[in-house]
């Protein structure tokens, strides 16, 4: 869907973005992590046709549009990381001046607008002024606007930044329910934990270059090292660790009362083999699960000491 | 088929008609033309009351100037504010990138911002017509010249309001797009004049060619105007023994300042220079074209 060849831009000496190449296929909810000043914003400028590349090129499908032209305009919907809306505008008038943006007529796009709103949830607000809406609410009428013109791609650039817990699940909700429907969704972050939940891909920039790519059980494949469990057991703790000590995959870290963490260096299936093993032996398991930061620790480890 | 009306100016007119601020610059606006108009009726009736064959009614036809020069005064004063003020507006408010990912063409959106600021100073000047329209009747000139007035101020507001949108597509500011049109602005009116005086001072004493920049000149092309209406003659013909003409200006010069030759080919020449103006500026603001491309306005993250 997405190919980004050999993609370089420079600002005088400092390159922002050096040489990343990178395929998102069709269908795909992609993330693209990396710290502040990575270059994810440059990046994705350069695709919507705002910035100009220093070298290399950008293709959207199988079309041979350049990048900025008209064509390949319609085939994207951008969402800033920061933008603005304009006052003493009702929400119906700011769709129906995106929509005749793009070539299209009033009474469709009203009837467009209609089903939008429905879906990012907003359809009582449909007469209200654009700046009375809270930031959610705007950020989710930015999304509208961006699939005014049905387009095959949607870049939203630190789409949660600024918003409260509440509205980033909103947010979070309205991407799934937009990838269930087809489209192809970029959504970048610094935050890699907001997106490994619902991405389906990622990658991992830092300071202009890819670290990594592919997917999220790829990635989570490459981790090197071992792997971080938690056990939490209801029985005598004393059995349990002499045993857990006689596995050779298994390092026993630290032992807490009644919770041990391990790390295991085998399989997915001598995991579950383990699993097996300690309840045999007797011991009664009331927790069992893999340390959730298990990427985040990658992706420190790929974006150096000093990510945060 | 649909007509179909650039965006920016569908939108721009809704948000105009919809504020308070449009009815307080009409009510200014008015205020301002009917203080010109009182004024200039005192000035003429005590002027004419010194005369012994004070006839009021010959010199009520400059009640038409009057109003008109305060009008072209303050079209030209507002518009440059209305349009330089719209693109660096836009990136100050940080709309421009989503209207550049649209499939507006930089060129449509300079074109959308020039035109919805010229039909905004539309609805001012219509609103003074009224006035205007006193001054006709009270000082017996024809009504044609009432639509001629309004071409006239038209091409006035299509060139100030290009100066305007070229400064705001260099300046990340709008308050220096402002001033830098000002700048500009008057560059135009003082600058065109020079090669002029240089001629006259260093040269033969004749102006000739050296005239021609000025066909660039809006306020020359106004008092060529309102000499042409009051008139009927041109500032540059022989009947006005200008200084610049004697035989030897030049075949061009002596060809334009025929009847109203002049003032056509200052009309087309000050329009050619804002559509260049405004060609500039689209490509300016056309990502593709700027290097290092535009830095958007970065608010801080609440
Ligand atoms: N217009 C510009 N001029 C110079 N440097 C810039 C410009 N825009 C961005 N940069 C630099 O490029 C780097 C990448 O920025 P950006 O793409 O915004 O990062 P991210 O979105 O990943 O946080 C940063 O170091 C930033 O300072
Ligand atoms: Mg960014």
């Amino acid at each position: 869907m997405l190919y980004i060849r050999d993609l370089t831009k420079n600002y005088g000496s400092f390159t922002a973005v050096d040489h990343l190449s990178l395929h998102i296929p069709k269908g795909d909810l992609f993330g693209f992590v990396g710290p502040n000043g990575a270059g994810k914003t440059t990046t994705i400028r350069i695709v919507c046709g705002l910035l100009k590349a220093s070298s290399g090129s950008v293709q959207i499908g199988s079309t041979a549009a350049a990048v900025g032209s008209s064509e390949m305009k319609r085939l994207i919907g951008y969402v800033p990381d920061f933008f603005g809306v304009y006052d003493n505008l009702k929400v119906r008038e700011y769709m129906d001046m995106y929509g005749s943006m793009y070539g299209m007529y009033s009474r469709d796009i009203a009837k467009l607008t209609d089903d939008l709103l429905e879906l990012v949830n907003l359809s009582d607000k449909k007469e209200f002024y654009v700046d009375t809406l809270s930031r959610g609410m705007k950020q989710r009428l930015c999304v509208a606007r961006a699939l005014l013109h049905n387009p095959q791609l949607l870049i939203l650039d630190e789409p949660s930044s600024g918003l409260d817990p509440r509205a980033r699940v909103e947010m979070k909700e309205l991407l799934k329910n937009l990838h269930s429907m087809g489209k192809t969704i970029v959504i970048s972050s610094h935050i890699l934990s907001e997106l490994s939940e619902m991405c389906t891909s990622i990658g991992i920039m830092n300071r202009g270059r890819l670290v990594a790519a592919g997917r999220i059980e790829d990635i989570m494949r490459q981790i090197s090292g071992g792997r971080r469990i938690h056990i939490r057991i209801a029985s005598e703790v004393e059995p349990a660790l002499r045993m857990l000590k006689e596995q050779t995959d298994v390092t026993v870290e630290s032992v807490r009362e009644k919770e041990l963490i391990i790390t295991h260096r085998g399989t997915e299936e001598e995991v579950c083999a383990l699993i097996g093993h300690i309840i045999h032996n007797q011991v009664i398991l009331t927790d069992f699960y893999r340390e959730a930061g298990s990427l985040e620790s990658l992706f420190m480890q790929l974006t150096g000491g000093g990510a945060s | 088929m649909r007509i179909r009306l650039n965006p920016i100016v569908k939108k721009e007119l809704q948000v105009t008609v919809r504020s308070m601020r449009l009815s307080w610059g009409l009510f200014a606006y008015e205020g301002v033309l009917t203080m010109a108009f009182l004024l200039a009726l005192a000035v003429i009736q005590e002027t004419t009351s010194y005369m012994s064959s004070g006839n009021i009614y010959s010199y009520l036809i400059y009640l038409f100037p009057v109003l008109a020069v305060a009008q072209v005064c303050i079209v030209a004063l507002i518009m440059p504010i209305i349009t330089a003020s719209s693109i660096s507006g836009e990136n100050e408010r940080q709309t421009f990138d989503i209207m550049l990912t649209t499939c507006m063409s930089p060129l449509s959106i300079v074109f959308g911002k020039v035109s919805s600021a010229v039909l905004r100073i539309l609805f001012f000047v219509a609103a003074g017509t009224p006035i205007m329209a006193l001054s006709f009747v009270v000082g017996g000139l024809s009504w044609s010249y009432l639509f001629y007035f309004l071409l006239a101020i038209i091409l006035l507001s299509v060139f100030s309001g290009s100066v305007g949108i070229l400064c705001s597509s260099f300046c990340k500011r709008s308050i220096s797009a402002v001033i830098l049109s000002f700048v500009i602005y008057f560059c135009i009116y003082i600058l065109t004049f020079l090669p002029m005086i240089f001629r006259a001072i260093f040269g033969n004493g004749n102006a000739g060619e050296s005239m021609l920049v000025l066909l660039f000149n809006p306020g020359v092309f106004f008092e060529e105007f309102f000499m042409q209406i009051m008139t009927g003659r041109s500032i540059f013909g022989p009947e006005q023994g200008s200084a610049f003409l004697s035989d030897d200006v030049g075949i061009v010069t002596y060809l334009l300042a025929r009847g109203k030759v002049w003032m056509f080919v200052s009309a087309g020449c000050i329009l050619a220079l804002s559509f260049l103006f405004m060609a500039l500026a689209a490509w300016k603001v056309n990502p593709m074209h700027s290097g290092a491309g535009r830095k958007p306005g970065r608010k801080k993250v609440e």
